[in-house]
């Protein structure tokens, strides 16, 4: 046990994190140069695309040291976003060490900061590496002081590297060696192993990704998960090198796949325990929640034909990605659809994403929301995530909306930007501290506002360099209302959203003026209507077209017109038909795209 | 089927091609072009063309292009008589002629009348010499004006000229200039049409600045306010006559009649036996007179489907202001009425996009000007 280091890299995307890996894998002999792919840890196109990982994974990696001994280096990989820092957590809790990895031209980001809070308060050594230092930007000194003031961590001597080129990245290894503490644990205890993450696998079912604590995994072995108490016998169990290996036992320190029969990953819970059935551990591992999803949006198909189709592609989504939660909705305006549960907004853009490209669906995809605790005037409280299901204001005693404190790293340049932007969407200052060029600020913001336009507003007030980080603080009653949309006097409910009382007529107006925008003029005038209620609070037309016959026709070839016809067609058939109108896609978001 | 049809013949030939411009036409030196093979060529293929006519009655011939009037009148003179000589034409057969007032010249325009050509069009487009410069017309007002007084002078009383708007840079007083000009001609005929810009053209490529939408459907209400004022009956989109004075072979065209095409590029549209079919010639000239020699020269038919001819049917039938009878659809498509069309005329009449008046369908006021949008209502989407 005293020659395994387990790890995990701490870095804001674009940082190097993946080019890192790979040197590790190419110094440790992993993967022949053929089969080195570029960033070999990110395999699903959208995480090579953006750079982002969305599912944790390991790799065993042998190193022989100066020191003559040869170690077992089991990195983790953490999802890379703040819709995923349950996951993050669990990935740490796997580890003893991790490295800190800052871009030496840029600085810290308010997401590694977080990163880094959980991993030092689950007692991790944290190792500061600086990266990119071959560029002419790189500044290692004032990044290493803003470390020290941003983080508390001493960065007095950090590790200078450039993945890209690959100086530096064979000291890191050695770093990690000496500051890393080896595992602890008693193999000959009853089993424990945490779930670090899980996955389907079309041959295999549920492969899931572990830590042994305590005791020893093997095939045959009869293995219980804690938390639901379902037992399953283990089939294979082995290493990622990164190919997979198989293994005649797994034990305590050891991270590693095991497959045991689960059919759904949703019984293999991230940060769940597996014991043995016959010597079951008395105490479950610290840190176990149920992740709830928190940002709500209906998904529709823009053809009702591709009902089914998409209905398949959800459950194959669902297979590996159990935050991920469906279930059928119906709306008068864009038919059947799924209700769909994100962990925040970046999941919900994944998922949209892949199931437009994988599974070649044309959907619309509602304004999304936050989960609202409803107190009803009977004393009853009810949960709503679809602001149609929200009861009549007569039977509603008070809503409450959650509320989230929000960690904002930003170079001071740019605080006073950001404060207002987090007063525009009702934030409450919380704290405020300067370390050197970088300013560290915490808000209490209600979630709903944070969803709509938050990040994107957040970005271009900072010109890019504001970071962001949150978690869940608490409910709060709020004077909300229900700001429903009427295209030609007929209500569309996919297009209600809840606001503030406060916001509710500026919002109305700014509204209306987008959906004008958005939708194409048609045959006839369209009246666009924001209402609270009864009462209508905002008013745009669309003028109707004047005509669109084409003029000129002779009767010889009439092949072209009919192209022409039919292109317009289909370009129609992408649009959702309310009453006589057609509305695109895009309509269904311009919520987001409200600028007050 | 012996209902009457048209014949079309396409001379490819223009000495300047415009700017606008996506017909199959070539630009050409005055005299360069093979005159001579190219009528012997139209006349071999009219000879074989003329087996699935199974001698119905040719009610109209329409000499496009191109610009015909580049041809010397004894060229039309011997295409017209191979007419006469091969076809059944009817005794009150209308011959219309292209025309360009580029091409004008007295004693040739009195030799198309010998010939045979009842009918003139003139491409004039605009009076507005700076238009006709932006639309790289070769002519002038003045010559425009004069291909008419004279035409009307040597005798030809059906004469049409095309007129454009939504012109680059125009304005609506401009436009209304225009019309006001043309309408003072006091002519039987006038096609007002839009200006579009088409792919495959310098226009497409190098984009003129035209006006917007709006400001062409200004231009477009009061124009036909002033010409409607001037007496001429909106019978067409974009076609405008006296009483009496329709284009007999274009009204063909848009009542889905048979007609056929002989020349470079030229289409047809044929009823043989119980089929419906459309065939496209060569589009080359250089290619077509060699394909021509090897009896080649029909390079692609289409047999129509009921989908098709459903589409169409509306598509040409709509674009008349009267519209069309049941029994009309029942002989252009040999489909019948009840079992295809009736449940989705009698959808569209309820919801307001066609009227039907003495037996006649036809699109409202407001769907005619949307015409693009009723049309794709006959469109079936072929998987």
């Amino acid at each position: 046990m005293q020659y395994i280091r387990n790890f995990s890299i701490i870095a804001h995307i674009d940082h190097g994190k993946s080019t890192l890996a790979d040197r590790f894998i190419q110094i440790c002999g992993g993967l022949s140069d053929r089969e080195m792919k570029a960033q070999v840890l990110d395999s699903m196109d959208i995480e090579q695309e953006r750079g982002i990982t969305i599912k944790a994974q390991a790799v065993s990696l042998p190193f022989t040291s100066k020191d003559g001994n040869t170690y077992e280096l089991n990195f983790i990989d953490t999802p890379g976003h703040v819709d995923f820092s349950y996951e993050v957590s669990r990935s740490l809790a796997a580890c003893e060490g991790a490295l800190l990895i800052v871009d030496a031209s840029q600085g810290v980001e308010a997401q590694s900061v977080a990163n880094c809070y959980t991993a030092v308060e689950l007692g991790l050594e944290v190792l500061p590496v600086l990266n990119k230092i071959d560029l002419p930007a790189a500044d290692p000194d004032r990044v290493a002081t803003e470390i020290e003031e941003v983080i508390g961590i001493d960065a007095t001597d950090p590790l200078l590297v450039s993945a890209k080129t690959g100086v530096g990245v064979k000291e890191v290894l050695e770093g990690l060696i000496t500051h890393t503490p080896a595992p602890k644990g008693d193999p000959e205890g009853p089993l424990k192993a945490l779930i670090i993450d899980s996955w389907f696998d079309n041959y295999v079912g549920v492969i899931t990704l572990v830590r042994v604590f305590d005791g020893c995994i093997r095939p045959k072995q009869k293995i219980v998960a804690m938390s639901t108490g379902r037992n399953y016998q283990v089939e294979k169990i082995g290493v990622f090198t990164p190919k997979r290996e198989e293994r005649s036992a797994l034990s305590a320190g050891q991270v590693g796949f095991v497959i045991c029969g689960i059919k759904d990953i949703s019984s293999a819970k991230v940060g769940d325990t597996l014991s043995d059935v016959s010597n079951q551990s008395e105490e479950v591992l610290d840190g176990f929640k149920e992740v709830q999803p928190n940002v709500f949006a209906g998904i529709f198909p823009v053809n009702a034909d591709d009902y089914e189709n998409f209905r398949d592609a959800l459950d194959k989504l669902k297979l590996n990605d159990a935050s991920f939660s469906f279930e059928p909705e119906t709306s008068q305006a864009l038919g059947s659809g799924f209700r769909c549960g994100f962990l925040g907004m970046l999941h919900m853009e994944i998922v949209q994403e892949r199931l437009e490209r994988e599974y070649d669906l044309d959907l619309i995809t509602t304004a999304p929301t936050v989960v609202y605790e409803v107190h009803l005037t009977d004393n009853s409280v009810v949960q709503i995530d679809n602001p149609a299901d929200l009861p009549a204001t007569n039977k509603v005693a008070a809503i409450h909306e959650p509320i989230i404190t929000a960690n904002i790293l930003v170079p001071h340049d740019y605080v006073g930007n950001v404060i207002t932007l987090c007063i525009e969407k009702r934030g409450v200052q919380q704290n405020l501290v300067y370390h050197g060029n970088q300013v560290a600020l915490t808000f209490q913001l209600p979630l709903n506002e944070v969803v709509l336009d938050f990040f994107d507003r957040l970005k271009s007030v900072s010109r890019g360099y504001a970071s962001f980080d949150y978690q869940h603080s608490h409910f709060s009653p709020s004077p909300l209302v229900k700001l429903d949309v009427l295209i030609n006097s007929e209500r569309v409910d996919a297009l209600s959203v809840i606001v503030h009382n406060d916001h509710s007529r500026s919002y109305g107006n700014s509204l209306a003026v987008k959906l004008k925008d958005l939708i194409p003029r048609q045959m006839y005038d369209v009246a666009i209507q924001a209402a609270i209620g009864n009462q209508i609070i905002a008013r745009t037309t669309i003028k109707a077209l004047r005509k669109n016959v084409t003029a000129k026709c002779y009767g010889g070839d009439i092949t072209r017109k009919k192209k022409l016809l039919e292109k317009q067609k289909a370009g129609k058939k992408r649009m959702k038909q309310i009453g006589s109108v057609e509305v695109p896609q895009e309509a269904f978001l311009a919520v987001l795209k409200v600028e007050k | 089927m012996n209902e009457p049809l048209g014949l079309y013949i396409h001379i490819p030939w223009c000495l300047h091609k415009c700017g606008y411009c996506d017909f199959n036409s070539h630009a050409t030196e005055a005299n360069a072009f093979p005159e001579a093979d190219y009528v012997q060529a139209l006349i071999s293929d009219l000879i074989a063309g003329k087996d699935d006519l199974q001698g119905r009655s040719v009610r109209s011939i329409f000499i496009g292009g191109g610009t015909p009037s580049l041809f010397s009148a004894q060229a039309i003179s011997t295409i017209l008589d191979a007419c006469q000589q091969q076809l059944n034409l009817s005794s009150d057969c209308e011959i219309t002629l292209e025309t360009n007032p580029s091409t004008f010249e007295g004693e040739k325009f009195a030799g198309f009348k010998s010939a045979g050509v009842n009918r003139l069009s003139i491409g004039v487009q605009s009076f507005d010499p700076v238009q006709l410069k932006k639309l790289e017309r070769i002519h002038g007002r003045d010559e425009a004006l004069h291909t008419v007084h004279t035409a009307q002078q040597l005798g030809f009383e059906n004469i049409n000229i095309d007129l454009m708007f939504a012109l680059p840079g125009q304005t609506l007083e401009q436009a209304l200039d225009d019309v006001a000009q043309a309408c003072a001609l006091d002519l039987p005929h006038l096609s007002y049409y839009q200006l579009t810009i088409e792919p495959n053209t310098r226009f497409h490529r190098f984009p003129p600045v035209i006006p917007s939408l709006d400001q062409a459907a200004d231009i477009q209400a009061a124009a036909m306010a002033a010409i409607s004022d001037a007496g001429y009956t909106r019978y067409e989109v974009s076609a405008f006559s006296r009483q009496g004075a329709e284009c007999g072979h274009n009204l063909n065209y848009w009542q889905f009649g048979d007609y056929l095409g002989i020349g470079a590029g030229a289409h047809s549209k044929l009823t043989v036996g119980h089929e419906i079919k459309r065939f496209q010639r060569v589009r080359q000239p250089g290619s077509y007179l060699t394909a021509v020699a090897e009896q080649k020269q029909v390079i692609q038919t289409r047999l129509l489907g009921s989908n098709d001819l459903i589409f169409e049917f509306m598509l040409n039938q709509l674009r008349l202001r009267r519209g069309f009878t049941a029994a009309d659809f029942e002989q252009c498509t040999q489909l019948s009425w009840p079992d295809t069309i009736a449940p989705q005329i009698d959808h569209l009449l309820a919801l307001g996009h066609l009227e039907q008046s003495a037996g006649h369908y036809f699109a409202s006021e407001h769907a005619y000007r949307f015409l693009d949008s009723l049309l794709q209502e006959f469109l079936v989407e072929t998987p």
